[in-house]
């Protein structure tokens, strides 16, 4: 009886230290662990074989940066696409990888990080708290209104910078010292 | 249907589309998508028909716009281009997947999941309602009623209004001028303004009366003997009593106008801080008004700053700008109406350089606002920092990271400081300006006024001339303080913006207009909600449950699953997405406010300390809690003990500055708030989660002393603690994976059975360890 009982307690432990252990080890993903392919939905499907030697395959995966600003192409988060999300496994170097996984993985994240790069700005109106832009992206010509004061124009490295509009789109100024001079003058609002 | 879709699409979309054999009448929804698959911003037109689900690129080269932006002109052209469709029988499981940014819309087709379109942000919601649509239509169920959007556009302008629930259009709001808005604070002073007017007026006028009679009168009519004036005063040929009578008459208006300035100082005084006060209570108002999204989005030192230093700012202006402006305007158009009669070239003279003055001042006015707006904004971020170094001492300290504090800090002083010289630097231009404009017109009446006297021999006389001297000396103090106004009112209109924007930010939640007042017994129940706190991320999925009124249930998951999000929609801190949130059968959305937070009470794990006596801090739900009452709800709620052994008993001061206390006796005192409420519906969230195992025991007691009787929500991550509850639920991502007795859930050994198998295993370890 009390045999049993410590045996019982025994497996959960060990299997409350595999859970830890699942959540706090790293799993590295590599091209020799992982093979990317694309499906015909347009999403990306992966068979990891993991440490263990087991084989797991997923029809679909998400894939999240770890650092979308600063290290675009490090640190990229291979996860399950439902329920929690788990993370399957890390890659550190995406350009370590084959250049048609890279591919396949960079159209995935920029659905992910869709983020239109102000090329030209042709106004900004500030009026009550918001401020109306009407600039020209790389994806196209478009407007659209920032709330003023609460942080939704910020610098995400040196003269990049990220602005956050009312619909939570985002649009980013690549170099702040590549715009013209009246460019700038217009963003001094922000800056 | 057909009204509601020609919002969506317009007029010659439909017929291009008609051409292609969509008939407008088989419709059944519809929405615009803005980006291709290639993240072009472009239109697509997702139409669902009977049999078929059509895409329609349009081919607009029109420019996309957001939320907010003012609309296109109507484009007549807009047709489309590239078109497919599928058909329905072929689809099944549609879903919306979130991005960063937008989504992706997912559909298996013929059983493979595939995502056919991306959309930005902007239309989450209008593609969530289109996706849902679809469902219905492949499984057949009803689509669910059709909730009309509240208001978006401005009914006066068509402009859309910048944000949801803000129903103040900006465009409207400028013409509706906000000086005249800060006017209607005065309102109840009518009197006193009324007369504070009068004195400003007769100072302005004295004040341009006496260059005069130290110039004109002095020089050309006593000292050079005219006869005419002593005789029309009677006095003739006696210019000594001629001359003592001038003195008098200065004296005289020297002495009225002191006193008139003396009156014109108290009324001011009487009046500034009534207004500043009414305003201060009209944005803290406002704030407590506001629903707590509003404080989530905004960081708190900003909103301090607001409420304070903006109302004084806007004041000052009001305050001590505009009645001298008045009395300078009085002041100058006096002046300007004797200097015209007397020798209107001179006048010229004077006056020639303040219509380009004005200009000047008005094209760097714009340039001016912008560097004011700057600098309020760096010392907002200011104040958010100082909150945070200061609030976050103990973490700075005990990492040691007081440098990196400081080069934190003086990186924003830095943007203070040069925030600060730009306005200095366009405020010297305004000087600059304003100098010029002074002393070209003051050299130009020295010389052109000698040479009158040189040349018309006896028309012009000296007494003018010292006249206009006289007036252009006076004049230098007006034209001073011109030169500022326009500094000031630029700040006080940037502040006064700043205040309003908090007056007239609508609650996103609002008491319905009949609201119930009713008893509420408790009951509750939750049909599929759904709750996000920002639009594209889901917290909480189709949830359903219900509680009868005097049960306890009890709520499980992992940190994050969204269980203390679940308690707030139900005391409707912030609303449901999607589904109905129901107590004794009625929406939430229905009861008064007074109703339902009287009836819910919550102890949570964030416990907020007044500041005030510790009685007070219990009594906070019911002022006219007697000592007894009090006394008793701290007992229950095991608070009374430590309470005794303060030297101050109930009456020590706690909250800011007052007495620290700990987090149990934090946690007690808003239990026994909780106690003293005497809520039908009690929410306990993790209300345990800080205090020791001896003072959680004692506190488990008086709770469940406290539950009997009333509806028990309870969050807690020890299981023990939920060992009373008749119903549990399970969360796990916002969904809810599991629900029913403590019996059943040990049973079906799912997730609540892992939960509770590791924590009671993990605790009979340690005891063995022990």
């Amino acid at each position: 009886m009390t045999e049993t009982i410590v045996k019982n307690e025994y497996d959960v432990l060990e299997q409350q230290k595999q859970a830890v252990e699942d959540i706090i080890s790293v799993r590295l993903i590599t091209d020799e662990n992982a093979v990317f392919s694309r499906t015909d939905g347009g999403f990306v499907s992966l068979t990891f074989t993991g440490e263990d030697g087991k084989t797991v395959e997923y029809n679909r995966v998400a894939v999240h940066r770890c650092f979308p600003h600063s290290d675009p192409n490090h640190y990229i988060s291979i996860r399950e696409p439902d329920g929690d999300g788990r993370e399957i496994g890390l890659i550190e170097d995406l350009s370590s990888l084959s250049d048609e996984t890279v591919n396949m993985l960079e159209e995935q994240l920029s659905l992910r990080y869709f983020t239109p790069k102000i090329i030209r700005l042709k106004n900004i109106r500030e009026e009550y708290g918001y401020s109306y832009w009407d600039v020209v992206t790389d994806k196209g010509a478009c407007r659209f209104t920032v709330r003023m004061g609460s942080g939704n124009v910020y610098s995400i490295g040196k003269n990049r910078y990220l602005i956050n509009d009312l619909d939570g789109n985002r649009f980013e100024i690549p170099d702040l010292y590549e715009m013209t001079p009246r460019e700038i003058k217009q963003l001094d609002l922000f800056i | 249907m057909v009204d509601t879709l020609k919002k969506v699409i317009p007029e010659s979309v439909l017929d291009a589309l008609n051409k292609r054999g969509v008939e407008t009448n088989s419709i059944n929804a519809a929405v615009c998508a803005d980006m291709t698959n290639d993240g072009e911003l472009k239109n697509i037109y997702l139409i669902l028909t009977d049999a078929r689900l059509v895409f329609a690129l349009s081919n607009s080269e029109d420019d996309m716009v957001f939320s907010g932006a003012s609309p296109l002109r109507s484009v007549s052209s807009e047709s489309i281009g590239e078109f497919y469709e599928y058909k329905l029988d072929r689809l099944t499981n549609p879903k919306i997947i979130d991005q960063v940014v937008g989504g992706l819309f997912v559909v298996d087709i013929d059983g493979v999941e595939t995502w056919l379109c991306r959309f930005s942000g902007a239309k989450l919601r209008e593609m969530r309602r289109f996706c849902k649509a679809l469902e219905c239509s492949i499984t057949g169920e009803k689509p669910p009623d059709e909730n009309e959007d509240d208001a978006v556009y401005c009914p006066k302008c068509g402009h859309p209004y910048p944000e949801k629930g803000r129903t103040v259009c900006p465009k409207c709001m400028v013409k509706r001028a906000i000086f005249f808005r800060i006017l209607s604070f005065f309102k109840s002073y009518r009197l006193r303004i009324v007369f504070l007017f009068l004195c400003m007026m007769i100072s302005g006028v004295l004040t341009s009366v006496s260059p005069y009679l130290t110039g004109s009168v002095l020089f050309d009519k006593v000292l050079t003997r005219d006869q005419a004036l002593p005789e029309k005063l009677g006095i003739p040929g006696n210019f000594t009593l001629m001359l003592l009578l001038l003195v008098l008459s200065i004296a005289a208006v020297q002495l009225i106008q002191q006193f008139v300035g003396v009156i014109q100082g108290r009324l001011a005084a009487h009046l500034v801080p009534g207004v500043v006060a009414k305003i201060k209570g009209n944005v803290f108002a406002s704030l407590q008004r506001l629903s707590i999204g509003f404080f989530t989005r905004r960081q708190t030192g900003s909103l301090m700053q607001r409420v304070n230093s903006d109302a004084n700012e806007v004041m000052g202006f009001f305050i001590d700008g505009l009645p001298y402006l008045i009395y300078n305007i009085f002041t100058f158009a006096f002046s300007g109406i004797i200097m015209f009669t007397l020798d209107w070239r001179l006048a010229l003279a004077s006056f020639f350089l303040l219509p380009p003055l004005f200009y000047v001042s008005y094209r760097l006015l714009p340039r001016l606002w912008h560097a004011h707006g700057r600098r309020s904004r760096t010392v907002r971020t200011l104040y958010a920092l100082l909150n945070d170094g200061i609030g976050g001492a103990r973490v700075v300290k005990a990492f040691g990271q007081e440098d990196h504090e400081n080069r934190r800090f003086s990186k924003v002083n830095d943007r203070v400081r040069d925030a600060e010289i730009q306005v200095v630097k366009y405020g010297n231009r305004f000087d600059i300006a304003y100098s010029l404009a002074r002393e070209i017109p003051s050299l130009l009446v020295w010389s052109l006024g000698a040479l009158l006297i040189l040349r018309s021999s006896g028309t012009f006389k000296l007494g003018e001339l010292i006249t206009f001297i006289n007036f252009l000396h006076m004049m230098q103090g007006p034209m001073h303080f011109f030169s500022s106004i326009f500094r000031w009112w630029t700040n006080s209109m940037n502040a006064a913006q700043r205040v309003f924007e908090i007056i007239d930010a609508n609650p996103e939640i609002a008491e319905k207009e009949n609201a119930l007042h009713t008893d509420i017994k408790g009951g509750i129940t939750l049909n599929n909600i759904s709750f996000g706190y920002e639009p594209n991320k889901t917290i909480l999925k189709n949830i359903s449950f219900s509680v009868k009124a005097g049960e306890i249930l009890g709520i499980v998951g992992k940190s994050g699953a969204g269980k203390s999000t679940l308690v707030n929609l139900i005391s409707r801190l912030y609303d449901v997405d999607e589904g109905e949130i129901m107590i004794d059968g009625a929406n939430v959305k229905d009861y008064s406010f007074t109703t339902l937070r009287g009836a819910v009470a919550m102890v949570s794990q964030e416990t907020y300390i007044f500041i005030g006596t510790i009685a007070e801090n219990i009594g906070y739900a019911c002022p006219d809690a007697s000592r007894k009452e009090i006394v008793r709800a701290a007992q229950a709620a095991s608070a009374h003990p430590f309470i005794c052994r303060l030297p101050d008993g109930y009456d020590t001061i706690i909250g800011a500055g007052g007495r620290e206390l700990s987090g149990g006796e934090r946690q007690r005192i808003s239990i026994a708030r909780a106690i003293l409420a005497d809520p039908q519906i009690l929410v306990l969230d993790e209300a345990t989660a800080s205090v020791d195992t001896e003072t959680e025991r004692a506190i488990q007691a008086s709770l469940e002393k406290l539950v009997r009787g009333r509806t028990t929500i309870s969050i807690a991550h020890r299981l023990s603690t939920l060992r009373n509850a008749d119903h549990l639920i399970v969360l796990d991502d916002g969904k809810l994976v599991e629900s029913g007795t403590h019996a059943e859930l040990v049973e079906k050994r799912g997730e609540y059975y892992k939960l509770l198998e590791l924590q009671s295993k993990a605790l009979a370890m340690r005891s063995i360890e022990d």
